[in-house]
């Protein structure tokens, strides 16, 4: 790690405009990363941000860090052997609903029960915003897409139920509406020690649904913080997300105040007790040669 | 608008005049970045009145700067840029691609009533003699600027009777 120094924000600002359409929510969330970095205050060398493919994948082009725009739904098992490679970076993954939930949908179930230490932040905008305006698996019941022209037959996936149900010690919810508490909480995210997630609700202006847009969101909003809800209790976590879709709760569903030991950490240990009885690198020939 | 770990009461008139710079600093950068993705979606109009607010924004922030300078010289600062969101400038969800410099002029107007709101919400809290005069006046400003905006927005013609639906891409089913 490196020897603590003053970032702010703008460090963390790559030169690249972002070319998202103006409005979209996903302008809020790259504001909300760049002070939660800079809270944290890693060097932006020290940190490597993964995404998928969509809108919101586009995310780590507008930072400093390292940055790698991988594939459609891969961003977990990307961002997993990037921690695994290096478990001294501070690894961010994100991308879209689509990406995280359905072409990828598989992935984080495994990521949640190894425990990777990285922060998994997904904007939520309940469509494929990047291939214009299809239906996604965030997507509410009735609606009218492109590709549900008589209204969608499907439930929607429920992002957190779906990560507090598989263990995840840390699940939160932000969105555009609060911006102050959207940076809080994805610096929180990065600080806790295990596989973390945060679902921003972030509003697609071009192919989102009235509701769901800022104003909309505004109106379904309410803090966990001023409802008195402890992040400690998992269970009154999953009765609040189940109502995710009709209220939009803010802040820590839950952070398991024991955190279990990370997968990165336990190999660490595993590799430093096996390093132990090893023959040094020079003397690895010996093993096959008969003397 | 929201901000964090800013304590009113004990806001001293140092701390006041470099929260108000930094507030319009927060500006400025925000109307460059709108003009700057109004360029992108070829939508010079509104660029070129985002640009124009933005070098407004600066120009009121160096005069408080100056004036902080003068008080108080290099004494440091202890509020940052984190503490403040989204005081004077407008919510990113304020940009449309395509906006007419109607619905610009519009947006910069809804940011000064926003920034007059944030100087008399605090105004109770606060202790020091000098904040109050000082959030007295920047509120004043932000009303004046208002009527700046609303006599800028009488002198347009009406719009066009486009909206900015108008200009987006149907979605696809791919
Ligand atoms: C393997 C593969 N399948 C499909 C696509 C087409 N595709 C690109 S982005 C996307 C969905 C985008 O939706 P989401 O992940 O929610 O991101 P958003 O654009 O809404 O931020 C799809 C289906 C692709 N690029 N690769
Ligand atoms: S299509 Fe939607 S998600 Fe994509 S940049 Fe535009 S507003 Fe954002
Ligand atoms: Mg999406």
């Amino acid at each position: 790690m490196s020897a603590t120094c003053e970032f702010q924000a703008k460090d963390y600002k790559s030169d690249l405009k972002p070319i998202w359409c103006p409005g979209c929510g996903d302008y809020s969330v790259v504001q909300g990363i760049y002070r939660a970095l800079a809270a944290i205050g890693r060097p932006p060398h020290e940190i490597a941000f993964i995404s998928g493919i969509g809108c919101s994948s586009r995310i780590p082009g507008y930072t400093t860090a390292y940055g790698f725009n991988t594939v459609h739904g891969r961003a977990l098992p990307i961002a997993q052997g990037i921690k695994l490679a290096n478990p001294d970076l501070l690894v961010l993954a994100a991308g879209g609903d689509g990406d995280g939930f359905s072409i990828g949908g598989g992935h984080i179930a495994h990521l949640i029960r190894r425990n990777i230490d990285i922060t998994y932040i997904v904007m939520d905008n309940q469509i494929y915003g990047l291939t214009k305006g299809q239906l996604s698996p965030t997507s509410q019941k009735g609606r009218i897409t492109v590709t549900s022209q008589h209204g969608s037959l499907e439930e929607p996936v429920n992002p957190l139920l779906y990560t507090l149900a598989y263990g995840a010690g840390f699940v939160a919810q932000a969105s555009p509406t609060d911006l102050a508490s959207m940076a809080s909480i994805i610096e929180e995210a990065i600080r806790y020690p295990g596989f973390a997630f945060v679902n921003i609700q972030s509003p697609c202006v071009t192919y989102g649904e009235e509701a769901q847009q800022i104003k909309g969101l505004k109106a379904i909003s309410e803090n966990l913080s001023t409802l008195g809800h402890n992040p400690a209790d998992r269970l009154a976590a999953m009765d609040l997300a189940q109502q995710y879709g009709r209220k939009l709760h803010l802040g820590v569903f839950y952070r398991n105040p024991e955190p279990a030991p990370t997968y990165d950490g336990l190999i660490r240990e595993r590799q430093a007790a096996l390093s132990k009885g090893a023959l040094p690198k020079e003397r690895i020939l010996d093993l096959f040669i008969k003397k | 608008m929201t901000t964090r770990g800013i304590d009113f009461k004990a806001l001293s008139l140092k701390d006041a005049l470099d929260l108000a710079v930094l507030i319009e600093q927060e500006a400025k950068e925000r109307y460059e970045e709108f003009a700057a993705q109004m360029d992108q979606h070829r939508t010079p109009e509104a660029a070129t009145f985002f640009r124009h607010m933005a070098l407004n924004e600066a120009k009121h922030g160096e005069e408080l700067a100056a004036r902080r300078a003068t008080l108080f010289g290099n004494a440091p600062a202890s509020v940052t840029r984190a503490m403040i969101f989204d005081i004077e400038a407008p919510d990113y969800d304020a940009a449309r691609a395509f906006m007419s410099p109607r619905k610009a002029m519009e947006a910069a107007l809804a940011s000064e009533v926003k920034a007059h709101a944030f100087f008399m919400a605090a105004m109770p809290s606060i202790q020091d003699q000098g904040v109050k005069l000082l959030f007295q006046e920047l509120s004043g400003e932000e009303v004046q600027h208002q009527d700046l905006v609303k006599a800028e927005l009488a002198k347009l013609p009406p719009d066009s009777g486009l909206s900015d639906e108008d200009f987006v891409d149907e979605p696809a089913a791919q």
